[in-house]
């Protein structure tokens, strides 16, 4: 099978993470074998290889979705290809990608490996953050995406950082395209789509501070 | 076609204070910091989304001198390289607040609560799709209204959907979609498009392309999503539904200037008024690319405005 990171992306990527990375980053990575049931999960599968190639320092353990049970329900895992990134000790702070990390995504996901390498500690505002840790239940945050959409990797990194902040949040990349069903249930028709615990919809990558107002908003509904 | 990039971000550099900060990493944008960089100045461009701006909106670039036809994404990072190789820095953020102590000190607050201070900048942030204003627009965006084909073209596979306006935008984004949805009818308020002539040809031969001319869109209509547009015939007066899956709005652009219409003068509309040295009316304040007030927005004229702006900071500012 013909690479799918071409010498100059790797190249890049070796550059990025000779600078940038300190600590090991873990990938879990979620799947099943029937390609007629996950139409993206090999692709996915052979992406990430490819992507601990270049760096030891990123590590991949593989989980079948419908045979490795315990995993599944310890990350309440929703559907695959599922991502989910933890820290050097392993610790899940709610950090997901569901679809495959591909086009502007792909960045989304580096940028993610060198952030949970560097700690994770988030990148916003000590005002957001304040407000973040006032939430005491659990706030689901799905973005869709489509992996052409240049706004999308702002909305998405920004829910992957609000689940830094507070083990209740969760924030999810959906790749709207391998997710119809759930994107035609959310009536997602233009991404980036944001919807707060499966009940309040946003769209567009809006300023931090806009951002948060909105999933407060999706919380008290 | 899969695809790989690695633009986008969420960190930023150690360092707060700069020469330049360029707000805005589209073609102007960009220009301006490969300019300044080789300038000797040190240079910070802020970017809210990814490197490219409006480039990335397209799906191939037709019109930038010595690539032919090249791919959107690929020109954005050829630009970003570019100005990595005189050493601009990034940061991946909006500007919410603007301070602008004195001449030689201005600070620039971003939402992620990082703020830099720099003795010029230059205003590069663009211009955005503009609504068209009718009700039902804002009620059914991610119902069926968009701005952006490259975003949200595969939600209407194999359905039918309308594309407003008859410039450059709209007829190419009309050809992308032609692709992937079954039909696209361009409705435009004119009798003959505006685009460029090798896009209007390669519009009126693809048989998923239709038009209709003379007329305006006066709602949106539907109940959970798009379901219809009433549109109105300007010569006739006539009025009648169309059923549609899906609208594609592309009449024109609004300047990103928000905040900064606090402090710089612009026209009517928003857009900020320079000199030919792309100076504001503030001093150390330039602006370059579809932001200011201007005739042609192309990616070529965007690069230009940022090398002038660049260039006149650099002899004015640090001689």
């Amino acid at each position: 099978m013909p690479k799918l990171l071409n010498s100059k992306i790797v190249n890049d990527l070796k550059k990025i993470f000779s600078e940038e990375l300190q600590k090991k980053v873990k990938i879990l990575l979620f799947r099943v074998d029937d390609e007629s049931i996950c139409e993206y999960c090999d692709l996915t599968q052979n992406l990430l290889k490819e992507l601990i190639d270049v760096d030891e320092r990123i590590e991949l353990e593989v989980y079948d979705f419908g045979k490795d049970e315990e995993m599944v329900q310890k990350y309440d895992v929703q559907r695959v290809p599922a991502l989910i990134i933890l820290d050097e000790n392993g610790k899940d702070y709610g950090v997901r990608f569901y679809g495959i990390p591909s086009g502007h995504e792909f960045s989304t996901l580096i940028d993610d490996i060198v952030t949970f390498s560097k700690g994770p500690v988030p990148n916003l505002s000590p005002e957001t953050i304040e407000q973040l840790k006032k939430i005491d239940h659990e706030v689901r945050i799905q973005v869709f995406v489509t992996p052409t959409c240049p706004y999308c990797p702002r909305a998405v990194l920004m829910a992957h950082h609000f689940a830094l902040v507070n083990d209740n949040i969760i924030g999810e990349m959906i790749e709207a395209n391998e997710f119809m069903e759930l994107s035609t249930k959310f009536g997602v028709s233009a991404v980036p789509h944001i919807v707060v615990n499966e009940d309040y919809s946003f769209v567009g990558a809006l300023p931090e501070a806009n951002y948060l107002n909105e999933v407060l908003k999706g919380l008290k509904k | 076609m899969v695809f790989f990039d690695l633009e986008a971000k969420k960190t930023g550099p150690e360092k707060t204070e700069y020469d330049v900060i360029i707000i805005g990493a589209g073609p102007a944008g960009l220009g301006a910091a490969i300019y300044s960089g080789r300038a000797g100045l040190s240079t910070l461009v802020v970017e809210k989304n990814i490197e490219g701006g409006q480039i990335l909106l397209t799906d191939v670039m037709e019109n930038y001198p010595g690539y032919g036809i090249i791919n959107s994404n690929e020109l954005a990072q050829k630009f970003k390289e570019h100005a990595d190789l005189f050493g601009t820095e990034f940061d991946y953020g909006e500007v919410v607040k603007l301070e602008l102590d004195n001449e030689n000190s201005k600070l620039v607050h971003l939402d992620n609560g990082r703020v830099y201070k720099s003795k010029v900048i230059i205003i590069a942030t663009g211009a955005s799709p503009r609504k068209l204003g009718v009700p039902g627009e804002d009620e059914f965006i991610s119902k069926g209204v968009s701005y952006c084909a490259v975003c949200d073209g595969a939600f209407f596979a194999n359905k039918n959907v309308v594309v407003i306006g008859g410039g450059d935008s709209a007829v190419d984004e009309s050809l992308y979609l032609s692709r992937i949805v079954s039909k696209v009818t361009i409705i435009h308020r004119r009798d003959k498009l505006r685009a460029v002539k090798s896009l209007q040809e390669k519009a009126f031969k693809n048989p998923r392309i239709d038009f209709i001319w003379d007329t305006v869109v006066k709602e949106i209509k539907g109940n959970d999503k798009v379901e219809a547009l009433v549109l109105q015939n300007v010569k006739t007066g006539k009025i009648e539904e169309l059923p549609v899956d899906g609208v594609f709005i592309f009449i024109g652009l609004e300047p990103n200037s928000g905040i900064f219409k606090d402090f710089v003068e612009t026209d009517e509309n928003g857009f900020i008024i320079t000199n030919e040295d792309m100076e504001t009316s503030v001093k150390g304040i330039f602006a370059a690319g579809d932001v200011r007030v201007k005739s042609v927005r192309q990616v070529i004229t965007a690069v230009s405005d940022g090398a002038i702006a660049a260039t006149i900071a650099a002899r004015k500012y640090f001689d």
